[in-house]
């Protein structure tokens, strides 16, 4: 298996800039450490050829990488327009109930971690939930319990 | 280059012509007309439009537009905030909208009073605000150094200051984190901001969000006075201006020389201004008791002394000088020991070759060149930390810089600076005679018809070449090395923080010390003569593009400077020299530079001296670079050429300035990648440096190192031999690294 430094190499030679690598290098960092830790930013960053300080500055700017520790899984609700105008709130709150957390937060075991998004560009399938990146279309309060359910036996 | 086209267009009403191209910042200034800005900066590169203060409305343009980031075209109307009703709102709510959360404790703030946001507001700014909510509010001040301190609700994110590390510095340490109104200031974690030009953000920052700890709550603006003079650390000589409250220097700014130092200034210049208030300054002349150390004499006694020495030495007498002595010292030194006692024999760390001259041109054309070749081993940084930042520009502007380690060019390169119309060779290393060899290169690449081609060496000294004119002018005799020494006289700190000069002291029956400090003096001088600081002293030093500058006193030193009590002494031997720089430079002037240059003439920013026809440096046989050790065979874990430096923060001042403490390098040993594999060390290890004594150091792996040497800071190396033995340290648990076997 390589490792993230070669895998940042490899990815730079297909930009024609090789600074243009910085945000798939540090997906790459994230899904290694979990999240963007310092150290998690330095190795991207000797990989790339920049400064840690660099790294942080471009992972700051966006919102999916995480400069704080997240649980095993995310759970990710769009709260924009569309999906605020057929109950986004409610699916929300039954997540918050279900998690016992607020957006933002990790349940306490460190297994799962609740944030809301902007648009998941899933509109006609309002609302969206994102499980570890993957959609969940047309969710309905009623539907969190069993989500829930999934994701922790998921282990 | 053809000359650019002109464009004709109408600021406010005002017809102005330029060169199509030139900024509308710049073009109205032509016109007489200001644009407000806070972000713009042309020495930061490309203009980003962050702020929003330049807000202008040019006719045919719906909107307002960035006024910093337009450029002057031909028949362009443009109305800036006198004439525009809607630009002069435009920039009354822009100026509203940076106030949101700026908290106006200008009172308390350093700024007050020299701060571009209050003086803006005041002009284009609302009269009151409208704000009725809770401003946002931060822990403040964080320290990003030990130098600077990070006030973020004073931010206005106009970004200078980090577009300063990514573009000029090239650091990369300080970054804007977070984004939209959340955006900061910031360093990685809690790493301090670590880089040889960190201080220029504080000047740059056009509010009071990055200040120095050194001058915070020091002075207010109308307190003090600022002094224009020349730093004095480096051969650089950038221009500075001090400023100074009630007689004490409490801070240092850049004072933009555009052939020299572009408003840069290195932090070993900018924050060691302290030394002058070091605990060990002496205040007067000290004399050796026996056994108990010195006891301090008055001045008369000194003098006395001194002159007892002077003659008890029956003209046996070496002076070491520092390189750091004005010309007109030097020059006032050499008139008393050459024609008042004979004494011609002197030391300096290392000659400079006035051959050069024909191959001068200012510091500033380096970041124009197409190639820029640096020979030696010594880094540029270490020796003239501004010419790191014009070899910096010349990369950015597309030039190719090249290292070499040698003056060996291949055929490739050769033929590339010969065809070269911009073409800079910079040496900065130890041997070459003092750019001798380099001049002897220059010549055969003929650079002497070529003024954008040029040369420079980087001396180890700031005025070694003045100092070294002026001794030579001082009288017209040979050198004779006096053995036994009777008298060593050691002239400045430099030479009496140096290892050779202690070696030569060993060989004198008297030490006479010129110094500042206790520390330097103490142990081997019998007599002491206080000594002043660079900020302290009138007089000119010679750069290392042969520019003559003037240093100014910034305050009135606690000592008689060196030039009053040198006239006085004179006297004694029927040698008559003034006490005035401006006299003593009147004399010097005559044999030197030629009767032309006159101290008044030399002026706040100095020009520099038209380039001299080539002439091979004389004859003196030039000790040869000694080659890199070759590369060890595989499986060979031989021994490492010891690469001994000495780093731009080192020596007697910046050891007496806590706050640059950080600044100094770590007790490291850096390794090419491929030594540091073979002996299986990885970077941050402990390792032990061995050749006649033994050293733990930590290991740092440099990719820029060429294999076969060991490269060690001097005070780190202390007594270790030319050759080392690096080897990881057997002991697992002094690991630096931090793992545990």
């Amino acid at each position: 298996m390589s490792t993230l430094y070669e895998e940042i190499r490899e990815l730079m030679a297909v930009y024609p800039e090789p600074r243009s690598a910085t945000l798939p290098a540090l997906r790459l960092a994230q899904e290694k450490h979990g999240w963007l830790s310092p150290e998690a930013l330095r190795e991207a960053a000797e990989g790339l050829g920049e400064t840690p300080a660099y790294c942080m500055a471009v992972a700051s700017f966006y919102d999916m990488f995480h400069l704080a520790p997240v649980g095993r899984h995310l759970v990710e609700v769009c709260t924009n327009v569309s999906c605020a105008l057929v109950g986004a709130q409610q699916v929300l709150e039954a997540f918050e109930r279900e998690l016992g957390v607020r957006p933002g937060e990790t349940t306490a075991d460190g297994e799962v971690t609740l944030r809301t998004v902007e648009c998941l560009g899933g509109c006609g399938w309002a609302t969206i939930v994102a499980l570890d990146h993957r959609y969940r279309t047309h969710v309905q309060p009623a539907d969190v319990g069993a989500i829930v359910e999934e994701l922790r036996a998921d282990g | 280059m053809s000359a650019p086209e002109n464009v004709t267009l109408t600021i406010d009403g005002r017809v102005v012509e330029v060169p199509k191209g030139t900024g509308l910042v710049e073009t109205a200034a032509v016109a007489g007309i200001e644009i407000p800005v806070f972000c713009y900066e042309p020495r930061l590169g490309p203009p980003v439009g962050a702020c929003r203060m330049c807000l202008v409305e040019v006719e045919g343009i719906p909107k307002l537009q960035a006024g910093c980031t337009l450029t002057a075209q031909e028949g362009m109307v443009v109305g800036t905030g006198a004439t525009s009703e809607k630009a002069a709102e435009g920039q009354n709510a822009t100026l509203e909208f940076i106030l949101v959360n700026h908290p106006l404790d200008c009172p308390v703030c350093d700024k007050g009073g020299e701060c571009p946001l209050q003086d803006l507001t005041f002009r284009y700014g609302p009269g009151q605000t409208r704000m009725t909510f809770p401003k946002r509010t931060l822990d403040k001040p964080i320290p990003i150094s030990p130098t600077i301190a990070l006030d973020r609700e004073r931010c206005i994110l106009c970004y200078r200051c980090t577009r300063f590390s990514e573009s000029v510095a090239e650091d990369g340490q300080l970054v804007a984190r977070n984004r939209g109104s959340m955006s900061m200031i910031a360093t990685f974690e809690d790493e301090p901001y670590r880089d040889l030009f960190s201080g220029n953000v504080i000047e740059l920052c056009p509010v009071g969000a990055l200040t120095s700890t050194q001058y915070r709550f020091e002075a207010r603006p109308w307190e003090i006075q600022n002094v224009p003079t020349i730093c004095g650390l480096c051969p650089v000589g950038c221009n500075i201006s001090a400023t100074t409250r009630e007689g004490k220097v409490k801070r240092i700014l850049s004072r933009n020389h555009p052939e020299v130092d572009q408003g840069w200034l290195c932090d070993k210049g900018r924050f060691a201004y302290p030394h002058l208030y070091a605990e060990d300054r002496i205040a007067t002349p000290l004399e050796r008791v026996r056994r108990r150390g010195f006891g301090e004499i008055s001045w008369d006694d000194g003098l006395d002394r001194a002159e007892a020495l002077l003659r008890g030495a029956g003209g046996r007498i070496v002076t070491a000088l520092s390189g750091s002595e004005t010309i007109e010292e030097a020059y006032a030194l050499g008139r008393l020991l050459r024609v008042g006692l004979g004494a011609h024999s002197a030391v300096l760390p290392e000659a400079t070759s006035s051959a050069l001259d024909a191959f001068r041109a200012p510091l500033s054309s380096i970041g124009h060149a197409e190639v820029v070749v640096v020979i030696g081993e010594e880094r540029v940084a270490d020796r003239a930390p501004i010419v790191g930042l014009w070899i910096k520009q010349a990369r950015r502007n597309g030039g190719d810089v090249v290292e070499l380690a040698e003056p060996k060019l291949d055929a490739e390169l050769e033929q590339r600076l010969r065809s070269s119309d911009r073409a800079v060779l910079i040496w900065s290393g130890r041997a070459g005679g003092g750019g001798a060899r380099l001049a002897e290169l220059a010549h055969s690449l003929g650079f002497d018809g070529k003024p954008g081609c040029s040369a420079f060496h980087l001396p180890a000294t700031p005025n070694g070449r003045g100092v070294a004119e002026a001794w030579a002018a001082a009288a017209d005799r040979d050198e004779a090395n006096p053995e036994p020494i009777g008298l060593l006289i050691v002239s400045g700190d430099e030479a009496a923080a140096d290892p050779a000069v202690r070696a030569l002291a060993e060989k004198a029956e008297h030490v006479l010390a010129i110094t500042m400090y206790h520390g330097l003096a103490v142990g081997w001088a019998d007599l002491v003569l206080p000594a002043t600081s660079y900020l302290e002293r009138d007089g000119s030093f010679v750069n290392l593009e042969g520019r003559v500058q003037r240093l100014r006193r910034s305050v009135i030193p606690p000592v008689p400077d060196e030039l009053g009590w040198i006239s006085k002494l004179a006297a004694r031997f029927g040698v008559e020299i003034s006490p005035h720089a401006s006299l003593v430079f009147a004399e010097l002037a005559e044999t030197v530079y030629g009767g032309e240059a006159s101290f008044g003439d030399v002026g706040e920013r100095a020009p520099l001296p038209a380039r001299a026809a080539y002439e091979p440096p004389e004859p003196r046989p030039v000790a040869p670079i000694p080659p890199p050790a070759a590369a060890p065979a595989e499986h060979f874990l031989g021994t490492l050429r010891l690469l001994r430096y000495r780093p731009l923060f080192s020596g007697p001042t910046v050891e007496r300035v806590p706050e640059l403490r950080f600044q100094r390098p770590a007790a490291e040993v850096e390794l090419a990648a491929a030594d540091a594999e073979r002996r299986q060390i990885r970077n941050g290890d402990s390792v032990t440096v061995r050749s006649e004594s033994i050293l733990t150091l930590r290991a740092r792996i440099d990719r820029r190192l060429p294999p076969g040497v060991a490269r060690i800071a001097e005070e780190h190396a202390r007594d270790l031999g030319t050759t080392v033995e690096v080897s990881r340290s057997s002991n697992p648990f002094t690991s630096a690294g931090g793992e545990r076997a």
